[in-house]
């Protein structure tokens, strides 16, 4: 499919640690396993003969496409950890994410509440970390994940500095 | 108990200056209580509760001439009286400790209010930072002529500061003088405790009782109603069960219920201007009287149901930080509402209120296209003509409009909605395409504000211009924010003289000559490639 990209032209993404793919590997791992197994039951009690119901091709059907639909997330994985990307720019902080759905945002410095950095244990193994900011609106759902320790550290003190420096009201 | 402790926890560099004023050199510090009544009129349901636990049963038995025991019970009479009194003296003397715990106090830029006595509290808010001011009169209060003070700061949750009870006079005082404060107005320092006179204010608009009937009558609520009841009266004569007529009696209290709640808190609607803000008035049991400082309104939305177009009104409701969704009852908040039900000329008015420069040279033109215009009257940039599959009602009335203080979004062709946000109160926004949008080259555009019934976004707007839109929005509500720079509003605009008779258009806006107010035909054939 013919994908343009929907953010403003002429801007330098920079792009999150590849190794926050096997962040999403193993959040997919958990995830879809788990439920492909739990959907397998029913076909293997009917295999067994302990039920009835359901008939052997809905017990086929529903963990297959389950396991189908699992597969094509996986394979998006390396994609859409491609496709987040952060830009600074002077008076906020531009963040994408998302190839079929896209979505670019700008959060203005003046405008963040306050800055999070969380670390899951999979990512503390990898030295990753994940920012959130916060902005007055619960609408701004703006997390950059899988940055290294390092940059995450630099950019929230970077971010909490140039908040500061134009900090509006509300 | 805790006046000697008044500056703590206080940051910045107010609080060397503050503690020698607070701690009781001077009277502007003082600490006050609430009305002594108050308790009871909060808990007048608890202590009801026990008389009526502990007397029915009494006072049926003395009507019916019985004994007022049971014989078998007679014996332990004595324990049950004794055990009434304990739980009604227990529930009073907490009444009374809770309210002698309680403490308020404003004093240098600070609210403070000190309550509970086993688990103590102490909260102070700054005055600058108030995004509304409500007093409030529940039925029972306003019968004792006592009135709730509600002091709103932007945090979605609970209100900031809760006076419960006050005298009426005492809550308009103590309003008048946190919003003079608020403002900006220094006290006098030789008289400190001179209360500050109430801000002039001149009444705008008010809603009478006959249109209220009439917007509730034709609301979305009773279009629904109307086609239940159509649906159930169907299904019971082609299945010949009447049992679907008794679905009708709990939905028909229900709906009494709500209609009344609705009648009962948008009776007697009125809306006026002071230099203190916006002030509206409502409710016929309950009162409430809110007052909106200037700027403080970070999104609005004029909506009109399909029914309501018959007589031309139109609703307009606001985000306020502060207010959130949802009221202390868990419903949709009366709060939000800044018009519960006016004609064209009402939402004028209030539009120029809430946005007393409306950066355009002809505002009346703009908004009148935003509520009923279709394609690019008014200025309006619409979906483009290639995505009209994408919304086959809509695309011609799908769009956006910039002055140069606020972004316009209108939307709807049956439902029809216009949506403002001031560009000083855009927090952040979000560009979004989904594989559908794509095909047609089309986005969305999200502008985030606060908590609140208003939700602002562009649907399918062309991607060039979304785009654009995106870019200089971003830089708009930069200079915005710029540009104001103060939180007390007397500083800002001057003086409480020229709040209230200020021309309608201030400072120029500054413009270049690509930036004319209404900009955005310009840019649609600058940037249409297609």
């Amino acid at each position: 499919m013919h994908t343009e990209a929907i953010d403003p032209p002429g801007i330098t993404w920079q792009r999150v640690s590849p190794k926050y793919v096997t962040v999403r590997l193993v959040q997919w791992a958990i995830g879809n396993v788990a439920a492909v197994l739990v959907l397998s039951l029913p076909l293997v009690f009917v295999q067994l003969g302990w039920w009835r119901w359901p008939p052997l091709w809905l017990a086929v059907t529903v963990p297959a496409a389950t396991l189908l639909l699992a597969i094509w997330r996986l394979l998006l994985i390396p994609r859409q950890v491609r496709a987040i990307g952060y830009a600074e720019r002077d008076d906020d902080l531009l963040i994408r994410s998302g190839i079929f759905f896209q979505r670019t945002m700008a959060v203005p410095y003046g405008r963040m509440q306050y800055v999070d950095i969380g670390v899951g244990p999979v990512e503390r193994g990898l030295g990753l970390c994940t920012l959130k900011l916060h902005t007055a609106s619960p609408g701004t759902n703006a997390t950059l994940p899988g940055l290294p320790a390092g940059e995450g550290a630099r950019l929230r003190e970077q971010l909490a500095a140039r908040g500061e420096a134009r900090l509006a009201g509300l | 108990m805790t006046a000697d402790v008044p500056g703590h926890g206080m940051p910045g560099p107010e609080a060397p200056a503050a503690i020698p004023a607070a701690s009781g050199t001077a009277p502007d510090g003082e600490w006050l209580r609430v009305h002594p009544a108050s308790p009871f009129v909060r808990g007048w349901v608890a202590l009801a509760a026990i008389f009526f636990f502990f007397g029915r049963d009494m006072f049926e038995r003395m009507l019916q001439g019985r004994p007022v025991f049971e014989q078998e019970l007679a014996g332990r009479a004595p324990w049950l009286v004794a055990g009434g009194g304990i739980v009604l003296v227990v529930t009073v003397v907490g009444f009374i400790l809770t309210w002698y715990f309680t403490k308020y106090q404003v004093s240098e830029g600070y609210v403070r209010v000190n309550s509970g006595f086993l688990f103590r509290q102490q909260r102070q808010a700054r005055l600058d930072r108030v995004q509304a001011i409500d007093i409030v009169q529940p039925l029972l209060a306003r019968i004792f002529g006592l009135a709730e003070l509600k002091f709103e700061v932007a945090d979605a949750g609970e209100s900031a500061v809760k006076l419960a009870y006050l005298r009426m006079d005492e809550a308009r005082q103590l309003r008048a003088t946190i919003l003079a404060r608020a403002a900006g107005v220094v006290p006098d320092p030789a008289r400190p405790l001179e209360a500050q006179p109430e801000a002039p204010e001149h009444q705008v608009l008010s809603v009478p009782p006959s249109r209220l009937v009439g917007s509730l009558l034709l609301s979305e609520q009773s279009f629904f109603v109307v086609l239940g009841g159509v649906a159930s009266v169907i299904l019971s004569a082609v299945t010949e069960n009447r049992g679907f007529y008794f679905y009708l009696i709990p939905a028909a209290l229900g709906l009494a219920a709500s209609y009344w709640g609705s009648f009962n808190k948008g009776y007697n609607f009125t809306a006026a201007i002071s230099p203190d803000g916006i002030r509206l008035r409502y409710g016929l049991l309950d009162t409430q009287a809110q007052t909106l400082p200037p700027g403080r309104i970070q999104a609005l939305r004029v909506s009109q149901p399909p029914l309501w177009r018959i007589f031309g009104w139109y609703r307009i409701q606001v985000n306020v930080a502060g207010y959130g969704i949802l009221g202390s009852d868990g419903e949709a908040s009366p709060r939000t509402t800044l018009l519960p039900v006016g004609k064209l000329p009402d939402v004028m008015s209030m539009l120029a209120l809430v946005l007393p420069d409306p950066g355009t040279p002809e505002p009346g033109r703009v908004f009148a296209a935003g509520l009923d215009g279709l394609d690019s009257d008014g200025g309006f940039v619409t979906t483009p003509r290639r995505a009209r599959f994408l919304a086959p009602l809509g695309w011609r009335r799908n769009g956006f409009a910039v002055t140069g203080t606020a972004l316009l979004i209108r939307s709807g062709r049956w439902w029809r909605q216009l949506v403002m946000v001031p560009h000083q109160r855009t927090q952040s926004m979000a560009l979004h395409q989904g594989p559908l949008a794509r095909r047609f080259r089309v986005a969305d555009l999200v502008l985030h504000t606060t908590t609140g019934p208003v939700a602002a976004r562009l649907t399918q707007a062309g991607l060039d211009e979304a785009r654009t839109l995106f870019d200089e929005q971003s830089a708009r509500a930069r200079l915005a924010r710029k540009r104001q720079t103060t939180e007390q509003w007397l500083a800002a605009v001057g003086g409480p003289a020229v709040a209230v008779e200020r021309a309608p258009v201030v400072e120029p806006v500054e413009t270049s000559p690509a930036e004319t107010p209404v900009e955005t035909n310009h840019q649609q054939e600058g940037t249409n490639r297609g």
